[in-house]
């Protein structure tokens, strides 16, 4: 029964890295930008659904409010400081140094708003009830699940089926192609952050209410993301959601035979071993020089 | 250049001098390091144990108000902070600095990993270091110049295991930090348990960093303990708290003197959880404690925890032992503060009057404490 508790637990916490996940591998898929403060989208969207939480408004309000919290930094992020970097030729690096510092100020902002304590929704949704003997599950499970299933049916069929949507996919092999078919290439990559972003809003809204909140919560996720990216196959969506699961019931399962401290190590032993023996990740296409 | 244009600049040049002479006037005279006493603060600043340095800081904070507004000293004492990170690395950059840099006399730190990190350069520069926060076993001598003014955890748990055995808690499940902290908890939990009859049923080490704990939950469930004890600091306690509640734990749940953080105290699931920690009685009559718990209240209207008191303390130790050695015409150096400790031993500070023993360590007496409805309640 330990196994199957240790399953659950899983799948809940990997359902919600998941879609974290995903939102990262769409950004860096469509438009190549190392988005290192994706973390920060869940940071800010955690606290603002605190905040709503704490005015008392409803839930479906403090979604929307995450929701528009996490959209309008994202697009933010993208057109003040992503694009004038690109427009310059910027490297990579400096890329990264700047989603670093950004990490670190939206940290701040949010310890001088919030306090540097953590924060946690209380809820019944997470009180976990015995449902076979020695086996506990909390209504937050099925909604976790719920939740990542409807988002993934509606972002597949979303760039499978839309005009927008395969001007996603191909963004990042040839940009100059897409302004021959009249697509615009800028308001791409703004909807590639706008639905990115908000791909970390259910899992920063569920972690609020399981784990909890603290200002530095983003390190962890974006973390998560990028393992789940690399395993996943750089920029395959499908690839990080399936690797962002896998992360999540690894890191439980290993418990029933290992030290608790090999709970989050499991995680980047897999990683590893993909990097050793799958370069290419799960879905990733494989390059030859 | 011409006659006109000079003159205009001239003008200008006297007028700036004028005016900086005049601010320099007027403003308020600052002391200047040179002329101060300068007192370090190595406390983590940022991140998930950033708490903790805001609570230390607001007790050091009141004190150097009351030392300069009681003119204790000669010279002003001045506070100059280095973030610790609450990580050896932190506390070993911070202290270099400290020593180096700012030329601090003494130095306040919490946490023992930090501590043991910054210990040896405080003892080679013989700078005094007082530890007002961290409770590892380790800590006690661990250095002639590392003083605690806070009792250490093996206080702590020979308090608690009589406790808990009178209550028929005897299996134990543990959960700790795989620090130098938790593993002295650790060694001292298991010796005092085994001896007094009980066991610890399983002893899960967790990262500081950890934020999941569902999977120790389940694993501590099929075990059936009679009590949970957990051994961290920061907001992973409230964490840990919640997803062991969320996870349908019911047992008791036991910890130490760092769950008395607002994160915790305020937390619903946080609700019956029975700690230790040093007594601590906001009603005493004598004027030091009257005073510091009457300013408390007036500046943050709530009452002060037993980390606000021990970094006042601390500074107030430091403030009467220079007063010492300034009558007795001596340099404020390491050697002569910890001369005049130990020449002296007992020292009135909040609380009561304070007792050092040889290894510059205070005696306090420990209670065992349960939140009810948010407020702590001493039961034992």
């Amino acid at each position: 029964m330990l196994i199957l508790q240790l399953l659950v637990s899983g799948i809940e916490a990997g359902a919600l890295y998941a879609l974290t996940a995903a939102g990262f591998a769409l950004i860096f898929g469509a438009t190549r930008i190392f988005h290192f403060a994706h973390g920060a989208t869940y940071a800010l969207a955690g606290y603002a659904f605190v905040l709503a939480t704490r005015l008392g408004w409803a839930w479906p309000a403090g979604v929307g409010l995450a929701l528009v919290v996490a959209i309008a930094f994202g697009l933010l992020l993208e057109a003040a400081v992503y694009r004038p970097i690109q427009r310059h030729h910027g490297a990579f690096f400096t890329v990264f140094v700047a989603a670093f510092g950004v990490v670190i100020v939206v940290q701040s902002l949010i310890e001088l708003s919030f306090g540097r304590a953590f924060i946690a929704i209380s809820s019944p949704l997470t009180r976990a009830h015995e449902v076979l003997p020695g086996l506990y599950i909390a209504r937050v499970f099925w909604l976790a699940l719920a939740t990542a299933g409807v988002v993934f049916a509606v972002l597949g069929a979303f760039l499978a089926r839309t005009r927008a949507g395969i001007g996603l996919r191909a963004l990042a092999e040839n940009p100059d192609l897409l302004r021959a078919f009249g697509l615009s290439s800028r308001r791409l990559s703004a909807l590639a952050f706008a639905l990115g972003s908000a791909l970390a809003v259910p899992g920063a809204v569920l972690g609020a209410m399981t784990t909890g909140l603290s200002p530095g919560v983003g390190a962890h996720v974006m973390l998560i993301s990028l393992a789940a990216s690399v395993m996943g196959g750089i920029g395959s969506l499908r690839g990080a959601a399936l690797a962002g699961l896998l992360l999540g019931i690894v890191e439980n399962l290993v418990v029933a035979g290992l030290d608790t401290q090999w709970s989050e190590a499991a995680g980047f032993v897999a990683l590893f071993a993909f990097i050793l023996f799958r370069p290419r990740g799960i879905f990733g296409a494989a390059l030859v020089r | 250049m011409t006659g006109g244009k000079s003159m205009v600049t001239r003008r200008i040049w006297l007028g700036g001098a004028a005016g900086l002479a005049a601010g320099a006037l007027l403003a308020p005279s600052r002391p200047r390091a040179e002329d101060a006493y300068i007192l370090g603060t190595l406390f983590p600043m940022a991140g998930p144990n950033a708490e903790y340095g805001t609570i230390f800081t607001a007790g050091a904070e009141m004190a150097l108000k009351h030392v300069a507004a009681d003119k204790m000293l000669s010279r002003p004492l001045v506070l100059r902070a280095e973030d610790s990170e609450g990580t050896p690395q932190g506390g070993a950059v911070g202290m270099s600095k400290l020593v180096n840099v700012d030329r601090a006399v003494y130095v306040l730190i919490g946490f023992t990993g930090v501590s043991k990190a910054a210990a040896p350069i405080g003892a080679r520069a013989k700078v005094v270091l007082v530890n007002g926060g961290g409770v590892g076993p380790d800590l006690a001598g661990l250095s002639p110049y590392y003083w605690n003014v806070i009792p250490l955890v093996p206080d702590e748990i020979k308090v608690l295991v009589p406790f808990l055995m009178a209550r028929k808690l005897r299996r134990i499940a543990l959960i700790y930090v795989n620090d130098p902290f938790g593993n002295g908890l650790l060694k001292s939990l298991k010796g005092d348990l085994t001896a007094a009859g009980g066991e610890i049923v399983t002893a899960d080490a967790i990262a500081p960093t950890d934020q999941q704990f569902s999977a120790i939950a389940a694993r501590i469930r099929t075990l059936s303990p009679d009590a949970v004890y957990f051994a961290s600091y920061g907001a992973q306690q409230a964490e840990i708290i919640k997803q062991l509640r969320d996870a349908g734990i019911s047992q008791q749940l036991l910890t130490y003197s760092a769950a008395t953080i607002p994160s915790v105290r305020n937390l619903p699931e946080a609700e019956g959880l029975i700690f230790t920690n040093q007594a601590a009685d906001w009603s005493a009559d004598d004027p030091i404690t009257k005073r510091f718990v009457a300013d408390w209240r007036a500046a943050y209207h709530t009452d002060p925890t037993t980390y606000n008191q021990n970094y006042y303390n601390a500074v107030r130790l430091f403030a009467l032992l220079a007063q010492q050695l300034e009558k007795s015409g001596k340099p404020v150096n390491g050697d002569n503060l910890r001369a005049a400790l130990l020449a002296t031993r007992r020292f009135p500070l909040v609380g009561g009057e304070g007792v050092f023993d040889d290894l510059c360590d205070i005696s306090m007496k420990i209670v065992v404490n349960r939140y009810q409805d948010g407020k702590l309640v001493p039961i034992g």
